[in-house]
């Protein structure tokens, strides 16, 4: 997944003039967190120039102690951008984003392609969409099986299932060991402790749900014990 | 005191599975239960009322009309090219001949059923081989193929002109009434149930509340495996009743699975048999407080079928007609059916055997759902008392 596939392109900018009231009222307004702050270079073209948040906004004229006495309300949004900035491209993938907000502590990441801003994101964002594989696409149970991790082994599972005439919505992962990844299935049937069952007289190690017991002798005499009251 | 009138739908067709002997949902269960009642002298001829056909209009008001050819063409035995992306022809429901007009009858059955609460012939009706939840709009899905219980509130909706209250206590999301209703805001859906990430359909999660005009009017209280009575207890009644009086309903629509049952094989809740039986009770209640009583009570799931369903839906039955039950079962019942069915049937109507929890699993459930149930309160609340 690429961050412009998840990126917001609804990206407010602002000059590095604007007094620092300004831009924090804008923001209130706008009820986003960051700006990417954007001056002409002698060419004319835009260039982002730094960056400013929320939390920098908050610390002018406060009693914080990172609050500098020299800053105040009036002065231009340049006095306190972060800059440089860190930045990310449209092609990058949103995954190495996420741990780079990490890395950086930031909250916000501009998006570049080449000097032109084309959009920002931020961890909303990225969690949208990295909480995708585990949207539901139809209805569904959950399958969770222990898979070698071989050529061949994944495969083998997903082609047994499609022998059970079962459609397989969603494969996500959730441990990989060197020897056994865990794969969670999501299959098209009310009944997964019989596929649970089918899949464990195969050989299959299956975690969840918990396999159904021996397959009927007859379809229509189920095993039936009565407890003794 | 005089009894509340309530009546049982029933018909020798709804006997049969639309899916044929060998499929896990037993249609049997309605008969079987019947016959308890009967046996046990709860069930009375003069009870039971005959399934009256539905208006192919209201066929058309839930289901998509390319959906409805494709489910006949299939039941006749035509072939249908797409038949997969109607959800026919799947191992849940798998494409058997007949099965539209078995599926039509049940139909017929639940929306008689409310066209006897909504003339006032009766003040409960139940019909217990209904409560197919699972069917959508233009698809098939976890054995249901026509959703009785949206064209039971459509009828009760659209040509009776009331408010409905829609509360499924099956093990499993209401996914396709929930969906077919998503932007009403004169049905309230509510379905409490194990939790989509760890059962089928997957959906039903706590921030499905509706859209539209139906914002708020759909209601999810999903709960982890293992929750036992009280866990399940102290969550429905944290939000459910809440939510009932809010909206004012004129007739509430129970669908009342009893695989939420420890002993059931296709989920993980571990409901005793009294643990199921108080949660009716509370619906009944609530039934009682906003709509004068007015029910229209269907069965759903349940596959431990020849043990806990029988003894739950009885149970349900003698509740809504107030009749008490012996707790021995009839040996007539007993020898009759077990025959029949080839089962060992339940001697008694209280199990003798309680699930063996694990006390830390289902402290952990209920702690959460009591958590997630005040959440959805909180959230919904003030789209209730949206006035307009």
């Amino acid at each position: 997944m690429l961050v412009r596939d998840v990126m917001t392109v609804n990206v407010i900018a602002i000059g590095p003039e604007m007094p620092i009231r300004d831009v924090a009222a804008l923001m209130e307004m706008r009820r986003v967190r960051h700006f990417p702050i954007l001056e002409d270079d002698e060419q004319g073209e835009a260039r982002l120039v730094g960056i400013v948040s929320d939390r920098d906004l908050r610390a002018v004229d406060s009693p914080h102690p990172s609050a500098r006495p020299d800053v105040h309300v009036s002065d231009p949004v340049r006095s306190i951008m972060v800059t440089p900035v860190a930045t990310a491209h449209p092609d990058d993938a949103a995954e190495d984003v996420a741990a780079w907000l990490r890395e950086y502590r930031v909250g916000a990441l501009p998006v570049l392609d080449g000097e032109q801003l084309v959009g920002i994101v931020s961890p909303p964002d990225l969690l949208a969409a990295l909480a995708l594989p585990a949207a539901i696409r139809e209805p569904s149970s959950v399958l969770e099986v222990e898979v070698g991790n071989r050529p061949g082994c994944l495969a083998a599972l997903l082609q047994t299932l499609a022998q059970h005439g079962l459609n397989v919505s969603q494969l996500t992962t959730t441990r990989a060991e060197p020897e056994i990844g865990c794969f969670i299935v999501r299959v098209n049937t009310i009944d997964a402790p019989r596929v649970a069952g089918n899949l464990t007289r195969e050989g299959w190690t299956v975690l969840w749900p918990e396999p159904d017991a021996a397959p009927p002798a007859s379809p229509q005499r189920g095993p039936e014990v009565e407890e003794v009251a | 005191m005089t009894r509340p009138r309530t009546l049982l739908v029933d018909d020798p067709v709804l006997e049969r599975s639309p899916f044929g002997s060998s499929h896990p949902f037993r249609a049997e269960r309605g008969a079987l239960t019947r016959a308890l009642l009967e046996a046990c002298g709860a069930l009375h001829q003069d009870e039971v009322a005959d399934v009256e056909r539905l208006d192919e209009r209201l066929l058309g008001a839930v289901h998509e009309q390319a959906y409805l050819e494709a489910l006949i063409r299939a039941g006749r035995g035509e072939r249908v090219d797409d038949a997969r992306t109607f959800g026919l022809g799947t191992s849940d429901c798998p494409v058997v001949p007949g099965m539209h007009r078995v599926a039509m009858r049940a139909a017929d059955a639940t929306v008689s059923a409310a066209e006897l609460v909504a003339s006032g012939a009766a003040q409960r009706a139940v019909h217990l081989t209904g409560g197919l939840h699972h069917a959508h709009r233009a698809r098939a899905s976890g054995f249901c193929l026509v959703n009785d219980l949206a064209l039971a509130i459509e009828h009760l909706t659209r040509r009776r002109g009331l408010r409905v209250a829609y509360v499924d206590v099956d093990v499993h999301h209401g996914d396709g009434v929930q969906g077919i209703f998503w932007e009403r805001a004169d049905v309230l859906t509510v379905s409490v149930h194990q939790s989509g990430r760890t059962l089928f359909p997957g959906t039903g999660a706590e921030d499905e509340i509706g859209a539209g005009a139906g914002r708020g009017f759909a209601v999810n209280l999903p709960l982890a495996p293992f929750i036992d009575d009280a866990g399940y207890l102290a969550a429905f009644d944290a939000l459910v009743p809440t939510a009932l009086s809010a909206f004012g309903p004129d007739v509430i629509v129970l669908q009342a699975g009893a695989d939420a049952h420890w002993r059931d094989p296709l989920a993980q809740l571990s409901l005793s048999g009294d643990g199921l039986d108080a949660v009716y009770g509370r619906v009944i209640d609530l039934a009682e407080r906003c709509c004068e009583g007015r029910m229209v009570v269907t069965g759903g799931g349940g596959y431990d079928a020849w043990r806990s369903v029988p003894r739950a839906w009885a149970r349900l039955w003698a509740r809504l007609a107030e009749r008490e039950l012996p707790d021995e079962l009839p040996e007539t019942w007993r020898r009759a059916w077990g025959e029949r069915l080839g089962v060992s049937l339940p001697t008694r109507l209280r199990e003798g055997t309680l699930p063996d929890l694990d006390a830390r699993a289902t402290e952990r459930a209920a702690s959460h759902a009591l958590a997630v149930a005040k959440r959805v309160a909180a959230r919904l609340t003030p789209l209730w008392r949206r006035e307009d």
